[in-house]
């Protein structure tokens, strides 16, 4: 059957192009691997030039894959599976990116670029190592690129094409058999999750996609080196490489942590969801490394060690992606990927067990080989404290990823373990309590000498830190205000602890720079990467301690039987009702819900919130958020999905997001009727949440009243409403009669829902009707948080990010000289 | 005995205590009829949304209110209250997992996490059933 509009020739472009890829990586493997093989050899030089060719090869046409895939994507060619699933014509050209990061192909593919790119860095630099390294890089491309090949080997489909069609995945549909689907059903594409649609989510992913492919550099340069049987000369690019992996996998890191904060509506930038722990992990991992590393390379000490805790970074970033993609979390993430079934599931385990058994076979072949020095590193020593530190990193990793896989336990043991009631604190609690002893050794280590230390020098330089430390601990403790006591004294009491610690890294780590490197910002990579690290703890400590909720509701109904973990009544409720106009009271602020705009092209709302203190605050505010959120369509009419606003400043930040709101183009007709009393000055009526007292009624008529030159008679009245929670609103309907003909006044209490009015007069007395309506409304719900000193933890990130970059120039420069 | 050997011996010491204090804070996911048995004790439901039932949310009147009724895979039926702002997407999801316990007849509910079916991937089929009534013309479907 011919199908009208189809552009066919590109997509079996593109996958020509991913099945190169895939042979051109087999080749450059097996070529660097002869090539390691007659290494000295005349045959040497052939090879190395065959696996160059192959991996350029490679390289090449992963980057046309981009580019093909780019450009259906652009093209709006839906009848590509790809295009249809995760773009949409209306979409922001920025955006357009981001739909390569939605699917697990775009992901791979990013991956698998990076790699590449890293690889030739490698051809370039590596020297006498490219062989081998090459070998492992090509292999992983080997895996990576099998991830998209998506062709059947029997019944398996291997891998997932980026350029599969439509109709060929889902033979079934009767609407994609039609000659003219393109024109008469694909007409647009699903469109891109709109969680997305947000410019950290155009630039995150490739920063932690770029993290995760140089994990495995430093892991391919120890497997060479134990290949090799050299177990010197390999540590200094690999040392390079771990700080530059440290630095970029840490920076992709926070930029997620940023998006969560600015996109998510948990209200904050961390929540020990299974998808940032997994990717935290082979960070500390890869920390924990880089110190052993340089341990073994002033000492010798910590080689063992070493060779755990650097692949053990690549091994969790493969592990960690096993659990992100493979839907293995299932319920327990709130971002989650879909499951991409039972193929991905195996060739990912496949995937890690081969580079397990390439560590576990390298580290094997030379175990009686390693150097081991048997004398004991001093108490005194810069060694010993670096290994405890990354000790406790390496454990603190091990603690975070056994909580992280219970999922994963239950699939295998058929269990049904969960983290129960606070997951948070479940971490928190522990990591506290490292943070406070890393922070501490962060502070004093580098004043410690590698070997040994004497006493006085250790004190000389140690005491001022250390007295500056204590007096500014003091005034912070006193005068900070530190009261978080959710979790009761000991919690608190280690919120204060680490605080201490935190200043103590940054004061000790501060003057060290000036003090003891004279200020020599080359050689002070190390410091600055601490110091960056002290302030990220103390941003953290400070903005989670004292994270306020603005939007606090009492007027809701109290909650019986419900306590917290520490048996303490239940937080006030956190959601706040605006109505249209009318300035809500909400903590120190008094806060008005303005306006929004009109539903633009990609559905989607902007609200305008203002927030100003009150006459008496010494301080005063008067801003407007702008919040917005996307309407997305369910199966029962409009869904929400929020976006939160904020208002920043330099020390905090007011930060909104919109819970629930009543479209008023969607509303459904009034149907509430007025319900009719006779009233006099005096009597009350009740409505469901209060009652109306009846202050007065003013009756007044032409002949005796010369100020009524509109009408010939009027009723006036004036109307308390006295609401349940004790608030008054005034109301004044009014009935007029001109020649003969009624006319009424209608008077509103939004807040209160009510429309009254004066439906008939007899004398003094007036009909009062009152409706309690839905449909008088606009109205939003929404929560607010305020976040102290939130830069501070963005300002640590940034020092702790150049912190690394420093280092790895220095040992790169050392490298040449 | 090596220093090195001792801080290893103390490291580990603390981490298997650390897992042990964990023992109180695992919790296990259960049906209905399992959580009621263990009325009180903190659980992680996971059912379905009983859409025969109505979702109660009125946030004019308290929008730290929201009641509904929730099935599981055995046919158990309990009311859910959770006491926030009801999840946007809750009408639209296909499994709930609703964390909380069972307070006599009502399961009151801390947190929620909806899956909702991305309809293209779980179910393709129903996908193309909103084609089938080919309302949709090229013309006036296309937006640029």
């Amino acid at each position: 059957m011919q199908y009208e509009g189809e552009h066919l020739f590109i997509g079996q472009l593109g996958h020509f192009f991913v099945l190169l890829s895939f042979v051109a990586s087999i080749l450059a493997t097996y070529a660097y691997f002869k090539a390691a093989q007659t290494e000295l050899s005349p045959e040497t030089a052939g090879w190395l030039k065959m696996g160059r060719l192959a991996f350029g090869i490679q390289v090449f046409t992963i980057i046309a894959v981009f580019v093909v895939l780019y450009l259906i994507i652009y093209n709006h060619y839906f009848e590509y599976k790809y295009a249809y699933q995760h773009s949409k014509r209306s979409l922001d050209m920025q955006y357009l990116l981001s739909c390569f990061w939605e699917g697990q192909e775009g992901s791979f593919m990013l991956w698998t670029f990076w790699q590449s790119v890293l690889g030739l860095v490698v051809i370039r630099t590596a020297k006498q190592w490219e062989s081998r390294v090459m070998t492992v890089v090509s292999l992983s491309q080997i895996f990576l690129t099998s991830f998209l090949i998506g062709i059947y080997f029997f019944d398996i489909r291997i891998g997932t094409g980026p350029f599969v069609l439509m109709r060929n995945e889902f033979p079934d549909a009767p609407v994609l058999q039609d000659p003219n689907y393109l024109f008469k059903y694909l007409t647009d594409g699903k469109g891109l999750n709109i969680l997305l649609q947000n410019y950290w989510m155009v630039i995150h992913p490739p920063v932690l996609f770029l993290g995760f492919a140089s994990s495995l550099i430093p892991f391919a340069y120890i497997v060479a080196g134990l290949w090799k049987r050299d177990h010197q000369s390999w540590t200094k690019p690999a040392l390079s490489w771990s700080l530059f992996n440290g630095g970029i996998l840490g920076l992709g890191i926070m930029m997620g942590a940023a998006w969560a904060y600015e996109s998510l509506t948990f209200g904050g930038y961390w929540a020990w969801d299974p998808v940032e722990n997994a990717s935290l992990v082979p960070w500390m991992l890869m920390v924990a490394g880089i110190h052993t590393l340089l341990i073994y390379r002033s000492t010798g000490h910590s080689l063992k060690a070493t060779y755990l805790f650097i692949p053990s970074g690549y091994l969790f970033v493969l592990y960690s992606t096993f659990l992100t993609r493979t839907g293995v979390l299932g319920d327990t993430s709130v971002h989650s990927f879909t499951g991409e079934g039972s193929t991905l599931y195996w060739h990912l385990i496949l995937m890690m067990l081969s580079f397990l058994a390439v560590a576990v076979v390298a580290y094997w072949r030379e175990r009686k080989n390693i150097p081991v020095i048997r004398k004991e590193e001093s108490m005194n020593s810069r060694e010993f404290w670096m290994f405890v530190g990354s000790l406790l990193f390496f454990v603190s990793a091990a603690y975070i990823i056994i909580l992280t896989s219970l999922p994963f336990f239950n699939k295998i043991l058929g269990t049904q373990w969960a983290i129960g009631q606070d997951v948070e604190y479940v971490y928190n609690r522990v990591m506290i309590l490292v943070i406070i002893v890393i922070s501490i050794l962060t502070a004093i280590t580098q004043y410690f000498k590698y070997k040994d230390t004497t006493r006085k020098y250790l004190w000389s330089n140690l005491l001022i830190p250390t007295v500056i430390t204590l007096i500014l601990s003091a005034l912070v403790s006193f005068l900070g205000g530190f009261n978080y006591d959710k979790y009761g004294a000991g919690f608190l009491a280690a919120i204060h602890l680490a605080m201490w610690a935190g200043i103590y890294a940054l004061i000790a780590n501060g003057t060290y720079i000036f003090k003891v490197l004279k200020g020599n910002l080359k050689m002070a990579g190390a410091s600055i990467t601490h110091l960056g690290f002290a302030l990220m703890v103390i941003g953290i400590l400070i903005s989670s301690s004292k994270k306020e909720l603005i939007s606090i509701n009492n007027t809701g109904i109290a909650i019986s039987g419900l306590t917290d973990v520490k048996g303490k009544a239940e937080n006030p409720a956190e959601n706040v009702t605006l109505i249209h106009g009318v300035p809500t009271p909400m903590g120190k602020y008094v806060v008005t819900y303005e306006g929004d705009s009109a539903v633009t092209k990609n559905d989607r709302v902007y609200f305008k919130i203002n927030f100003k203190t009150g006459d008496t605050t010494a301080k005063k505010e008067d801003f407007n958020i702008y919040p917005n959120a996307f309407l997305v369509k369910g199966d029962e009419g409009m869904n929400l999905s929020s976006n939160p606003g904020a208002r920043h400043y330099l020390t905090r930040d007011v930060f909104v997001y919109i819970t629930s709101w009543l479209n008023p183009n969607a509303q459904a007709a009034d149907t509430s009727a007025f319900r009719n009393t006779w009233v006099k000055k005096g009597d009350t009526v009740f409505y469901s949440k209060g009652y109306v007292l009846v202050d007065n009624v003013i009756t007044a008529n032409k002949n005796d009243n010369k100020d009524l030159p509109v009408v010939d008679s009027a009723w006036l009245s004036e109307l308390k409403v006295i609401s349940q929670d004790g608030r008054r609103y005034d109301a004044t309907p009014a009935y007029f009669v001109k020649d003969r003909q009624p006319s009424v006044k209608v008077d509103t209490v939004y807040t209160q829902n009510l429309v009254l009015n004066i439906n008939a007069v007899r004398g003094e007395e007036i009909e009062l009707g009152i409706r309690e309506s839905n449909a008088v409304m606009r109205y939003i719900t929404l929560k607010a948080y305020g976040f102290p000193y939130i830069n501070v933890l963005w300002a640590g990130t940034i020092i702790m990010v150049i912190g690394f970059f420093l280092s790895m120039y220095r040992r790169l420069k050392e490298k040449r000289g | 005995m090596k220093k090195i050997h001792i801080v290893l011996l103390v490291v580990i010491a603390i981490a298997i205590a650390g897992l042990l204090t964990l023992t109180k804070d695992i919790t296990t996911y259960d049906s209905i009829e399992s959580a009621k048995r263990k009325e009180g004790k903190y659980v992680h439901l996971i059912a379905k949304l009983d859409r025969s039932s109505p979702v109660v949310y009125d946030p004019v009147k308290d929008p730290n209110y929201l009641s509904f009724y929730a099935v599981d895979s055995l046919g158990a039926r309990a009311r859910v209250v959770y006491r926030n702002s009801k999840p946007t997407e809750l009408e639209h999801s296909d499994r709930v997992v609703l964390k909380g316990q069972m307070n006599g007849e009502v399961f009151e509910c801390k947190e929620i996490l909806l899956k909702c079916p991305s309809k293209y991937k779980d179910d393709p089929n129903q996908q193309f059933k909103e084609f089938e009534k080919p309302v949709a013309t090229a013309d006036s479907t296309k937006t640029y």
